[in-house]
């Protein structure tokens, strides 16, 4: 009984109940569970919102957010678009090109970001709408077009856009895989994980403790951006074209399955597993109701309502593990105030 | 010695104009229309150019201002995206599908606001979910709700109503050909809430809770009743917009209210609201208001690709906020000084 | 209450599984606040009837909005191959995106119908019919219809940049327009207008002022046109306002004279026609010899507006 209490302790509990009950709801709703799962648009839909979730998760624990990831997607496809599809060059071009808007993207939001004390979400709303009008003005202006058509070679294709097993599950869910166990190492075994969780919880400590929070803030904001920008050039890749779009979203997806994840948004708390879950939760969600017989026209207020029901599964559960930690350890977890001075 | 008094004053009032937070902003407003002017010719600097921004300037202004107030107390209202389609659906299908009297439905759709604004106050304040998820799940159900109910009633998403010619004349007529009635009401919301949060001690309050909601409730202020009164205010004036909307142009569609929510942050941003809480002004939204809708329009005039308007609204913001970072900076230290 | 309603579900999947009698196919369509998507949906939904009556199913799939149309309508219909169903009715708004799946969902056996849009690739993607409008000749005989109510020039207004099927409708009225004398200027407003009336209406408003030899105007979109009729009353100038595809609104519009026409497609025949015409050939074989059937474009002015009125209501034109 204290193992299962345990485990619910974990911040990742409340993501994994809220997918668990997500699925059960839809059953009843008379999804078939086989053609849920031999259907791959909600596991492609997870993918896309997953990789950018990762280095987003690991933002946020840090205590930033990054809302300009909602431009760099398209920003990204569209790079590739044009340079390997309008101006036709070599592919790798076009890699190279998506993943360079990302890194100097993440470069400018980070350096605003240590630079300056203007908070993180309107740094990023601003590079967000800035971005947002250079890639319309940009693909105006370079092919007169909003809509960019590619076509990728094979390599390209294998690697980062293609239909597996049998033609609908596609490549970019392994690198979700991938990228997630990486950004687990990342996060959960090596020092930097640490530095992250000591920036989220109190940033001048983190500074005072020989943390190098300044390169450690552009980091992650490289990451942000340039898996937004590695999001839109698989896409690019895969549907043979680009278009220009707003991925507003994008963005309230991406920062619900962050945290129905389980992450707090004031930092220092969260997990990849976490998130990793809260995203398959969220696609599930999304795409599950087009399995039911529940008329379309309701699915915004089913996403509402889950979403708020798993939030706040996530708060009890937490405030849930504190109490107990409290009661077991017999003195207050929280960091007290004598502290400070 | 009376003379070195009297200069010292007149440095100490110049001085204190510098440093109102308010002067960045204005500076910026100032600035930008120049800009636009020069691009624009005489036709942005005319009639139709002021009527065009401040239409625009008029609908996001009022939602920018309780949302500016809820930013100043530390919280975020993401819903007023649906809020405003939700109202105008609800006066359009009052009023028009069933036919009940214009005033009904003015009062449905503005009813329908204030309450979805007390779901939000009520969520933010009796859970520790923030603010920002909160609104974020509400905006999805209502939007759900909205396009639900329209269907089942209705069977469409678009609602057309020819309204009485009182609630036109009131809500949606155009003075002068140009300018929408929505500007001056737009004013007079200004000066409410200038009224509340400079002039009543609910102002204080606000700022308090802003600043730490922890110290304010100690200190006696009834923080959730101000939390849950700021949501219902911001619900409020996105219903407002949305019922202005359907009187003036006769339909109501259940999608367009997205953009008055990042809008309606920038414009609070631009004037100088602390995304931390605790600081702003209403002068100061009220010029970050006119900054963005002038970039927003000037665009139009001044033969540029709109798209041109997203970079600069952009570059903008940033400007507007490191530059309000540095006066208050500025601020302070004079501040500090006179001590 | 569930757990009857749960058995009942599944023993009628058990009973339906067995047979191969039936047919189930899938309808991909745009996004559910799209109003124009809506009659689709009603056309959809009264063919549904018929369907179930026979046995078959129809499953409607649509994207949530026009943010990723084209990797959307891709995973819509991986979906629908996945969920084993007999035949697809789409609309192809991005082919560079659609063909390769519809292709590859056409090599599973699956039957396409085409509907609404994508006229030009239908040879490539094997449709077997084509229910919907021509978008070149919809804005071919708009521009023509201005042109010859006295346009000399006109705005051609697209909401969506990017969309093919809006780009060739504006072809369309820059080549009808110029048959009777007129020229054609585009304006594409960015997606963050899309739905905007305000922000549109404001956009076009500085276009017809900046640019006073601008005498008329077709927007892409209905809502462009209450955008555009605002814009007029604004500033008081001469300009005519028309759209493709109308709400109640519009004909309140035409019927009141600040609206000159609109170009219907009658969306809610390629629903209707596009589902039902799918699975009775499914079903029964049937196949109609007019290929494509065209339901636009139809002219929507003073002269016919009060017949169109009593189907408006009914939320099906």
């Amino acid at each position: 009984m204290e193992q299962i209490k345990s485990l619910f302790y974990r911040p990742s509990a409340a993501a994994v109940v809220a997918l668990l009950s997500v699925t059960v709801f839809y059953i009843f709703a008379g999804v078939e569970f086989g053609k849920l799962m031999g259907a791959a648009s909600w596991v492609n839909y997870a993918a896309r919102i997953g990789i950018v979730a990762l280095p987003v998760c690991l933002l946020m624990v840090a205590g930033e957010i990054d809302i300009s990831i909602g431009a760099m997607i398209p920003a990204g496809a569209m790079t590739t678009a044009i340079i390997s599809g309008h101006f036709e060059l070599s592919m790798i071009f076009g890699i190279i090109g998506a993943l360079s808007v990302g890194v100097i993207v993440g470069v400018i939001n980070g350096i605003l970001a240590i630079r300056t004390n203007v908070p993180t979400l309107i740094i990023t709303l601003a590079t967000l709408v800035g971005m947002q009008g250079v890639v319309l003005a940009g693909s105006k202006l370079l092919t007169g077009s909003a809509s960019v058509p590619l076509t990728a070679p094979d390599w390209a294709k294998t690697l980062f856009g293609q239909f597996m097993f049998g033609g609908s599950h596609q490549v970019i869910i392994i690198w979700w895989v991938v990228l997630a166990v990486v950004f687990w190492f990342f996060l959960h075994m090596s020092k930097y994980g640490n530095w992250i969780f000591a920036m989220g919880g109190d940033k001048e400590s983190a500074r005072n403790a020989g943390i190098p929070v300044n390169r450690m803030t552009v980091l992650l904001f490289v990451l942000t951006s340039t898996s937004a920008t590695f999001v839109g050039m698989c896409h690019a890749i895969l549907f043979n074209s680009a278009q220009v779009s707003g991925g507003m979203n994008d963005i309230f997806n991406i920062i619900v399955s962050v945290v129905v994840g389980g992450v707090l948004l004031t930092g220092g708390f969260g997990t990849v597993f976490g998130v990793f879950v809260g995203t398959l939760t969220f696609a599930v969600v999304n795409k599950g109701i087009d399995f039911t017989a529940i008329d379309r026209n309701w699915a915004n207020l089913i996403i509402g309502a889950m979403l708020l029901i798993a939030v706040a599964m996530n708060e009890s559960f937490r405030a849930f593990a504190l109490r107990a930690s409290v009661g077991k350890k017999g003195a207050t977890p929280e960091p007290t105030p004598e502290k400070a001075t | 010695m009376s003379s070195s008094t009297q200069n010292a004053k007149a440095k100490v009032s110049f001085g204190r104009l510098i440093r109102l937070p308010e002067t960045g902003s204005f500076i910026g407003f100032v600035v930008v229309y120049i800009f636009f002017a020069i691009l624009g010719g005489a036709v942005f600097v005319g009639a139709p150019g002021w009527s065009s921004w401040l239409n625009i300037a008029a609908e996001v202004g009022i939602i920018a201002l309780p949302v500016g107030l809820l930013m100043i107390a530390g919280e975020f209202d993401i819903s007023v995206g649906s809020i405003v389609p939700a109202s105008s659906m609800t006066v359009a299908m009052l009023s028009g599908h069933y036919d009940l009297p214009a005033t009904v439905g003015i009062l449905g759709g503005l009813a329908v606001g204030i309450s979805i604004g007390f779901v939000n106050g009520l969520l933010v304040t009796r859970t520790t979910i923030p603010s920002l998820i909160v609104t974020i799940g509400v905006m999805f159900a209502v939007m759900g709700l909205t396009l639900g109910f329209a269907v089942l009633l209705k069977g469409s998403t678009s609602v057309s109503y020819v309204p009485h010619p009182t609630a036109k004349f009131l809500l949606g007529q155009f003075i002068n050909y140009m300018f929408s009635v929505a500007i001056f009401w737009w004013l007079a919301f200004v000066a409410f809430f200038f009224y509340i949060l400079h002039i009543s001690p609910l102002g204080n309050w606000i700022f308090a809770v802003g600043g730490d909601r922890e110290s304010a409730r100690n200190a006696g202020i009834p923080t959730s009743k101000v939390t849950i009164g700021l949501f219902m205010a911001s619900g409020f004036c996105a219903a407002f917009v949305g019922v202005a909307q359907v009187m003036t142009y006769q339909q109501a569609q259940v999608a367009g209210g997205q953009s008055f929510i990042f809008n309606s942050i920038m414009c609070v941003v631009i004037g100088g609201v602390l995304l931390t809480g605790g600081a702003g002004s209403i002068i100061g939204i009220l010029l970050g208001t006119m900054t963005f809708a002038v970039v927003n329009q000037g665009v139009f005039f001044a033969a540029l690709d709109p798209n041109t308007g997203s970079i600069i609204v952009g570059a903008l913001l940033l400007i507007a906020v490191v530059s309000n970072d540095s006066f208050r900076k500025f601020a302070i230290s004079a501040a500090s000084k006179k001590t | 209450m569930k757990f009857t309603k749960t058995l009942a579900m599944a023993a009628t999947a058990a009973m339906m599984a067995t047979g191969a009698f039936a047919q189930d196919i899938a309808v991909i369509a745009g996004s559910v606040e799209d109003a124009f998507m809506d009659k689709i949906k009603k056309g959809v939904d009264d063919a549904t009837h018929m369907v179930e009556a026979n046995g078959g199913s129809v499953q409607y799939l649509r994207t949530q909005n026009y943010e990723n149309f084209g990797p959307d309508l891709v995973t819509l219909i991986n979906q629908a191959v996945a969920q084993g169903v007999d035949g697809i009715a789409i609309p192809v708004w991005v082919p560079d995106a659609q063909i390769p799946a519809l292709q590859s969902a056409a090599a599973e056996g699956i039957k396409i119908m085409q509907y609404n849009s994508g006229l030009p690739v239908k040879a490539d993607i094997g449709a077997i019919n084509y229910f919907g409008s021509d978008e070149y000749a919809a804005g071919f005989g708009g521009g023509k219809y201005l042109a010859e109510k006295g346009a000399k020039h006109i705005l051609c207004h697209i909401q969506v940049p990017g969309a093919i099927n809006l780009t060739e409708r504006c072809k369309g009225v820059t080549d009808g327009a110029a048959e009777a004398g007129a020229k054609v200027t585009i304006l594409e407003t960015p997606p963050n207008l899309d739905g905007d009336v305000t922000g549109t209406a404001e956009a076009l408003k500085a276009e017809f002022i900046g640019d006073q030899s601008i005498d008329a105007m077709v927007s892409c979109a209905d809502f462009g046109a209450a955008a555009g009729a605002n814009a007029v009353e604004q500033t008081g100038l001469d300009v005519m306002v028309s759209a493709f595809d109308f709400s109640p609104a519009t004909l309140e519009r035409i019927k009141a004279g600040t609206q000159t026409m609109a170009i219907d497609q009658q969306p809610y025949l390629q629903g209707f026609l596009a589902t039902s015409m799918l699975f009775a050939h499914l079903k029964f074989g049937t196949e109609i010899s007019t290929d494509p059937v065209l339901t636009g474009p139809a002219i929507v002015d003073a002269s016919n507006v009060e017949a169109v009125v009593a189907g408006a209501a009914l939320g099906a034109r």
